[in-house]
């Protein structure tokens, strides 16, 4: 209880003094989740394994990105889990002392120890029997810190591999707390339903004050682990998509609402200005900024409000990044490997104002709270990343000046023998000093 | 005089319950009682004098077959590419995917009514239930297992295995025996009794409509397909068990995979783009030849030739043909009609056929009338067994 009373007023000290140099959190975090308040000192890559490279397991690498510091850019530590588990989404725990990671082939979760020594995380701990304890649930995704505990988001089960799945919680010791399925039409639990209701999920985010919780909705194990280019020519499996967000009752944790969003919604940005009542997210498939958002009388609605790119074409927006003030959201694709940024500020009209083409194909992307430096990672699944030439595995690392993004050192992972880097967490000694 | 002895073999385990000292559970017994005496249209189970089915083979067999465990990294069972909800087969993939998310170039079949093949795969390689599973076991696109000897050693060590081979066969753990275990669970998932069944076999004139017999009529007559698919006066398995070339291997291996044609690809439903087939092979592996029976025999013959399957329950097992290219049974019935895939090779028996909407109608509706009453109680048999991982 005492470090979520931390976080949470570290939190409100953020919320306060936001944009203030001096605070150099990524954004996009969990709310109870303490924050950084200087620079991150380093950047945490959950890396997947690549059969024929180096040790060929699914590994933690650690990049140094203190400024001044000899090893600047440079990749400082690498742990293998061992075995190749389609590393993929992971998170923080509240206290910020652990960084869970999971991997959605094999259900594990592994759990680091961030805070003995940032800049060499240790493992201490595997979940290694997600599956069972959580009624079937396979393919952990998300972990977002909620006080003492982990929400993780499923993407499967163990009884087809398709698409029904659940959100799942666990203590900050390790601890299976519960298992909540995804609504359906024919288990509503109680939710109002747009259009369908698939039961599908992916991501999972809180907006506190208002008591809400938004999922999305993705696709099962056999489509994301399937080669990329054979389900695109699968017309049954592209019809296993998820077309669904769900707003819950956060306490209740009761579905109340299940919007209609067609195309495999993803990534949950809640905007952090304390009357701004909103969330964006993307669908892969249909190219398309959705907005989450209270109107005028309470109700809560979604609307598609931008294209991104050439829908056509499938770009596949992956990952966004909302700036602190709400004002600026980043946004990855796929398939062409570019990174366009929204003007937001109003959410209803988002307008393009930029875009730079980072590599080949790209993923994530994480900035600093002052929105001042960005970075990138490339790979989305083991078997949907480009082949042959194209399949560039990089950190590359930028700062946005207002105007332009300014390259500032790569690393190349399949050169390092390292394999495919995606998600990325901050991590800093400060945060356990003072 | 083989079926004779087997069926006899199968009442004495009735009769005894089997090695075991504890009375069959109820879904066991039921699965015992089916062999014995399977359900309305099929013949008598044909049974390996070596393996006669028990209690304890069928529960210990529904367990493996259930068991994710048995894959190199615990994410494959045999169910996951044969879904009791999914007519024991995949409808929601056109091939199946295996371990790590390797892809699989064949449709995975259904296994109902699977104790009656004499010979598994696609490519009919295998020859007994009883070894079939062997192959998937180790194929580094399915299970992945580095040997046999690794999956034997694991079950071995595992609690919740401790005394079922000894109690099932007296015997602990061996690859023979997880076989003869899955085969006799397979063996009882027998499904028949269709409004077919009712009509041809069980004299019950009102068990097909109008158009149903019409599609029958068709099926033996104009549209030709009892060639392939028989029936039988005492029963119907509606296959002939043999290799045929219907010229869709061939279009795949020559024709399709030579186009540069956008590809069609649906990114929500009802929404469907053209998207650069550059765009898509550059995230996706290049796609294997299949030649199908020839990879067996080697015979330029068996070239793209596939074996013919059972129509039993074939509304619950879409998609459809070896390569699950086909997504619906309407669609099958027109591709038969044009006269599938006209090319040098091409099956003899194979033609255009001429038929006009309604008889297109009038196929599929007999087609879904061989859909047994059955299959809801082997759902539930299949998931008495415990998922495990």
């Amino acid at each position: 209880m005492t470090r979520t009373l931390l976080a949470l007023c570290g939190l409100t000290l953020v919320l306060a003094l936001g944009g203030s140099p001096a605070l150099a959190d990524e954004t996009c975090q969990s709310p109870y989740m303490a924050k950084i308040t200087g620079q991150e000192e380093y950047v945490y890559v959950w890396t997947l394994g690549v059969q024929g490279l180096g040790d060929g397991s699914d590994k933690l690498v650690t990049v140094d990105v203190r400024p001044g510091s000899s090893s600047y850019g440079k990749v400082v530590a690498s742990t293998s889990v061992g075995g190749r588990h389609e590393a993929h989404h992971g998170g923080l725990t509240d206290d910020r002392r652990q960084l869970w990671v999971s991997g959605l082939d094999t259900s594990k979760i592994f759990i680091f120890d961030v805070a003995a020594d940032p800049g060499k995380p240790k493992l201490v701990k595997t979940i290694d029997d997600f599956e069972k304890a959580s009624g079937g649930v396979v393919g952990p995704h998300g972990a977002y810190a909620l006080p003492g505990r982990m929400l993780i988001s499923g993407l499967s089960n163990n009884k087809d591999h398709g698409g029904r799945t659940a959100l799942v919680e666990y203590s900050n010791e390790g601890k299976h707390i519960a298992t909540h399925w995804m609504p359906t039409a024919e288990d509503s639990n109680g939710a109002k339903i747009e259009s369908v209701a698939d039961g599908y999920g992916y991501d999972a985010r809180v907006l506190p004050r208002k008591n809400v919780m938004l999922s999305t909705s993705f696709t099962g194990w056999s489509n994301y682990m399937m080669d990329f280019g054979k389900m695109l020519q699968d017309a049954d499996a592209m019809k296993r998509f998820g077309q669904t967000a769900v707003l819950w009752d956060f306490h209740a944790r009761t579905p109340k609402k299940v919007f209609h969003v067609p195309g495999a919604p993803l990534e949950v940005r809640w905007a952090w200005g304390p009357r701004n009542n909103y969330a964006f997210t993307t669908t892969a498939l249909t190219s398309q900024l959705w907005l989450i958002y209270e109107d005028e009388a309470g109700e809560w609605q979604a609307k598609a409000v931008a294209d991104i790119g050439d829908p056509s074409k499938i770009p596949l927006p992956v990952d966004i990044s909302l700036s602190a003030d709400d004002s600026l959201l980043w946004i990855d694709s796929f398939m062409d490997g570019t990174v366009r940024a929204f003007d937001v500020s109003d959410p209803h009209q988002p307008k393009q104002v930029y875009e730079k083409v980072i590599g080949k194909q790209l993923n994530m992307v994480s900035q600093s709270w002052d929105g001042e430096r960005l970075y990138f990672t490339t790979s989305l699944l083991a078997n949907w990343d480009k082949k042959g030439a194209d399949n560039e595995q990089f950190v590359k690392a930028y700062d946005w000046d207002g105007t332009e993004l300014k390259h500032r050192f790569s690393i190349d992972f399949n050169e390092a023998g390292l394999g495919r880097p995606h998600i990325m967490r901050f991590g800093a000694k400060s945060l356990y000093s003072n | 005089m083989r079926l004779r002895s087997a069926i006899a073999g199968v009442l004495l385990c009735l009769s005894i319950a089997g090695p075991a000292q504890a009375e069959p559970a109820a879904v066991d017994a039921a699965a015992l009682a089916r062999i014995a005496q399977p359900p309305l249209g099929l013949p008598p189970v044909p049974l390996p004098a070596d393996n006669p089915p028990s209690a304890a083979k069928i529960a210990l067999g529904r367990k493996l077959f259930f068991d994710r465990r048995l894959s190199h990294n615990g994410t494959m069972s045999c169910a996951m590419c044969h879904v009791p909800e999914q007519g024991f087969t995949n409808n929601e993939l056109a091939t199946p995917i295996g371990v790590e998310g390797r892809g699989l170039r064949r449709n995975a079949p259904t296994i109902l009514n699977v104790a009656y093949q004499k010979r598994l795969f696609h490519d009919g390689r295998e020859t007994a239930l009883e070894t079939q599973v062997i192959s998937p076991l180790l194929a580094p696109d399915e299970m992945a297992n580095p040997s046999i000897g690794y999956v034997i050693d694991k079950i071995a060590g595992l609690p919740d295995y401790a005394g079922l081979f000894e109690r099932a066969f007296g015997a602990g753990p061996a690859i023979g025996r997880l076989g003869q275990a899955i085969a006799s669970w397979e063996r009882s998932l027998l499904a028949a009794d269709a409004s077919f069944d009712r009509w041809y076999y069980g004299g019950e004139a009102a068990a097909l409509g109008e158009r149903q017999r019409q599609g029958y009529d068709l099926f033996i007559g104009k549209a030709g397909c009892a060639q392939c698919h028989p029936v039988g006066e005492d029963a119907a398995l509606f296959t002939d068990g043999a290799f045929h070339n219907t010229g869709l291997g061939y279009h795949a291996d020559e024709v399709a995979a030579r186009t540069t044609a956008p590809v069609p690809v649906e990114i929500a439903p009802g929404r469907t783009v053209m998207v650069d087939r550059k765009a898509v092979e550059s995230v996706g592996l290049p796609r294997l030849t299949d030649l199908g029976r020839h990879e067996v025999t080697l015979d330029p013959a068996d070239l793209w030739r596939f074996k013919t399957p059972s129509l039993r329950n074939v509304a619950l097992t879409a998609p459809y043909m070896h390569d699950g290219s086909l997504r619906s049974l309407e669609a099958v019935v027109r591709f038969y009609d044009r006269g599938a895939v006209p090319h040098e090779a091409l099956d003899p028996m194979i033609r255009p056929l001429g038929l006009g909407e309604d008889e297109i109608a009038a196929l599929v509706a007999f087609l879904e009338s061989l859909t047994s009453v059955d299959v809801g109680a082997l759902i539930a048999d299949a998931r008495s067994a415990p998922v495990g991982n």
